[in-house]
């Protein structure tokens, strides 16, 4: 904190590079070669960023094709109704998380602690039936302390300056803890009809996880892109001054939005738990990389103010053809891990070549 | 947001002025006594300042003068912690941002805040948004601020619909400028508008600084540059390690007078045109 700085910088007329000439001619020579290189240099960037752009929204269309093709190629299973609504299904949970994801990393955020988040429901919830409550009751409240998980990260990162990686690594590790010592690793049944029905029941034979996914899906795309709310998520995600200067309540806007994510993990696990008629700590393992690995590749971008709702859903389905495709040819799950984990590095190497571009 | 104090407005009023023909004009925003600390740190000691309605007027001083801090108080960022400020001669309190636009204050802030990922629509009319029926009505937003830029004259544009990051410098200024005075704003506050500028855009950016001046709105001006300075401002107002040491009236005046109270706080040279220079 210097009081009194030594350096000055002060431009003193006539000491120094002076201006060149100020006659009105001459200014008028510099403006139109000023203008002249702007022009050029900013048709230049246009270009690129129109190339980047297509690299991004064509490109991950066409990195969908072509997992596909290979799917449908490696096994004569692949291309069927019933084994695409069952990858629809399975991808949904996922794709739930993923769409908040994207505005938590819009926001210039990461949330890491879904995937315990959704465990601590679980077994929350299997908790809560064995000793008698009502199973709606008990996804109701899992759901609240799911939303109240979320608050936490947003407070501790927001108002304590955190960062949320950090914050988030931590939950995840105290949550998960925590799931697995109070279940003792056990795993505990679920009856209940209807309940059953949430994660493994079907509405005109698509499964009811897709019609969770796509209504959260299309809320969140419509909100992003229409609604004032939308715009200062992109905003604070860009530059957190500008929005606090604009007058956005940026601070309870990202609290907002790790409780959002935090309810997206309660639905998740809620429905996992449904599915398989039990509570189970280790429901949410798979997710804490798929869902980073979905966002990014989706094109938003971990330094904030960039991601698009449609781009996740490319993504999300690219995972979801992959996981399936593996179900089918019986690859070993921790080859998955391997493929998703070359994913995120191939996602994270794009992002930082459009950055790149960009200057 | 009005605290009804009854000072003496009279007293104050007659320490303090006798520069530049601005007498018995209201002033539109004057700060009395106005200071401000960061912990240890005395960033603002009991400034007096007045601004008028259509005139420029520069705030100069090295670097860490408190220039910046000056700004963000009456731009509600930074609220004084003693002191008061006086809008159109009427005490107020400027708590927040709010506040400040609330009264017709508009800031263009020396690190730009703009969102290089939204466009410049979105940018003018960021915390503001219009809407219809609940969602952000673009068609209305977008006539708004073309009607506005072109007002302004900027005309460099190539379409209002281009992301602020795409801008140049100057036409980032611009963009700014024309979104502090959308608003029916009273009082333009910049904070070194021509730091990072190109000659031709700099001349660009001052043009528009007259063209609000002549407009009839008050204009507080920040700038290290002296060319720049003496090409806009009506008053100079120089303040030297936190302090306001000199406020004189630009036209006629000796830059050799301002570079001595830049640099030492006082001035030595013929100075028949001071208004105040406490202690120093
Ligand atoms: N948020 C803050 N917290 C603590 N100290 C601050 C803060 N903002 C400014 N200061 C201190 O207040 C003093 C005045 O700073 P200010 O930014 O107003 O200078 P300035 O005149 O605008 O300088 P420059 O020409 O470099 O922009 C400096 O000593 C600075 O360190
Ligand atoms: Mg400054």
């Amino acid at each position: 904190m210097d009081v009194a700085p030594q350096t000055s910088r002060l431009e003193i007329p006539g000491a120094g590079p002076a201006i060149p000439g100020s006659s009105g001619a001459e200014l008028a020579h510099l403006d139109f070669e000023d203008e002249r290189v702007a022009a050029l240099q900013e048709q230049r960037l246009a270009q690129r960023r129109r190339f980047i752009e297509r690299l991004q929204g064509e490109g991950l269309l066409l990195v969908f094709g072509l997992v596909f093709a290979v799917m449908w190629a490696s096994s004569r299973y692949f291309l069927t109704v019933a084994n695409l609504l069952t990858a629809a299904s399975v991808v949904s949970i996922l794709g739930i998380m993923a769409v908040l994801e994207t505005l938590i990393v819009i926001v210039g955020e990461i949330d890491i602690s879904i995937g315990s988040v959704m465990a601590a429901t679980s077994v929350m919830i299997g908790l809560l039936v064995t000793s008698g409550v009502d199973v709606w009751l008990a996804a109701v409240i899992g759901l609240a302390f799911a939303g109240a998980v979320g608050a936490v990260n947003g407070i501790i990162t927001v108002y304590f300056k955190i960062n949320s990686l950090v914050t988030t690594l931590g939950t995840y590790s105290i949550f998960l803890g925590i799931a697995y010592v109070v279940s003792n690793t056990m795993t505990v049944n679920i009856g209940g009809e209807g309940f059953g029905k949430l994660g493994s029941g079907t509405i005109l034979s698509v499964p009811v996880p897709v019609f969770f996914f796509v209504a959260i899906w299309a809320t969140v795309f419509f909100v992003a892109r229409f609604t004032v709310l939308g715009r200062h998520i992109y905003a604070t995600g860009d530059s957190y001054e500008a929005a606090l200067r604009a007058g956005i309540q940026a601070d309870r806007l990202r609290v907002g939005l790790f409780v959002a994510i935090g309810l997206s993990a309660g639905v998740a696990g809620i429905l996992v738990t449904s599915e398989l008629g039990s509570a189970a700590p280790q429901i949410g393992d798979p997710y804490l990389l798929s869902v980073v690995t979905a966002v990014i590749l989706g094109g938003a971008s971990l330094r904030g103010g960039r991601g698009t709702m449609f781009g996740t859903l490319v993504a999300v389905a690219i995972l979801g053809v992959l996981q399936n495709g593996f179900a089918l040819l019986q690859f070993s799950s921790f080859l998955e891990n391997t493929v998703i984990g070359c994913l995120l590095i191939f996602a994270v190497l794009t992002d930082r070549l459009v950055r790149r571009a960009e200057r | 947001m009005d605290g009804i104090e009854s000072e003496q407005v009279v007293a104050a009023d007659a320490q303090a002025s006798g520069g530049g023909g601005a007498g018995s004009r209201t002033p539109l925003l004057e700060l009395r006594k106005m200071s401000k600390q960061f912990g240890p740190v005395q960033a603002l000691s009991e400034i007096d300042l007045k601004v008028y309605p259509g005139e420029v007027t520069a705030v100069v001083g090295d670097n860490g003068a408190g220039k910046s801090v000056t700004l963000k108080t009456i731009s509600g960022i930074h609220p004084p912690d003693g002191g008061e400020i006086l809008w159109q001669g009427k005490p107020v309190h400027i708590r927040t941002p709010k506040d400040a636009s609330a009264l017709g204050i508009e800031t263009v802030y020396q690190d730009l805040a703009l969102c290089g990922n939204l466009d410049v629509v979105q940018n003018m009319f960021l915390g503001r948004e219009r809407t219809r029926n609940h969602l952000l009505d673009e068609n209305s937003m977008e006539s708004a601020a073309a009607a506005t830029l072109s007002s302004l004259s900027v005309t460099t544009l190539r379409s209002v619909r281009q992301s602020v990051a795409s801008l140049s410098g100057g036409q980032r200024q611009a963009v700014a400028v024309a979104k502090a005075v959308m608003w029916n704003s009273k009082l333009v506050i910049m904070d070194e508008p021509t730091a990072a500028l190109g000659v031709a855009q700099t001349a660009m950016v001052l043009e528009l600084t007259r063209r609000l001046a002549s407009r009839g709105l008050g204009v507080i001006f920040v700038s290290h540059n002296f060319n720049d300075v003496f090409e806009v401002a009506d008053q100079i107002a120089v303040l030297y390690l936190g302090r306001l040491v000199a406020s004189l009236p630009a036209k006629g005046l000796d830059r050799q007078v301002v570079v001595d109270y830049v640099t030492s706080g006082a001035s030595s040279r013929n100075g028949s045109q001071l208004a105040h220079a406490d202690g120093a």
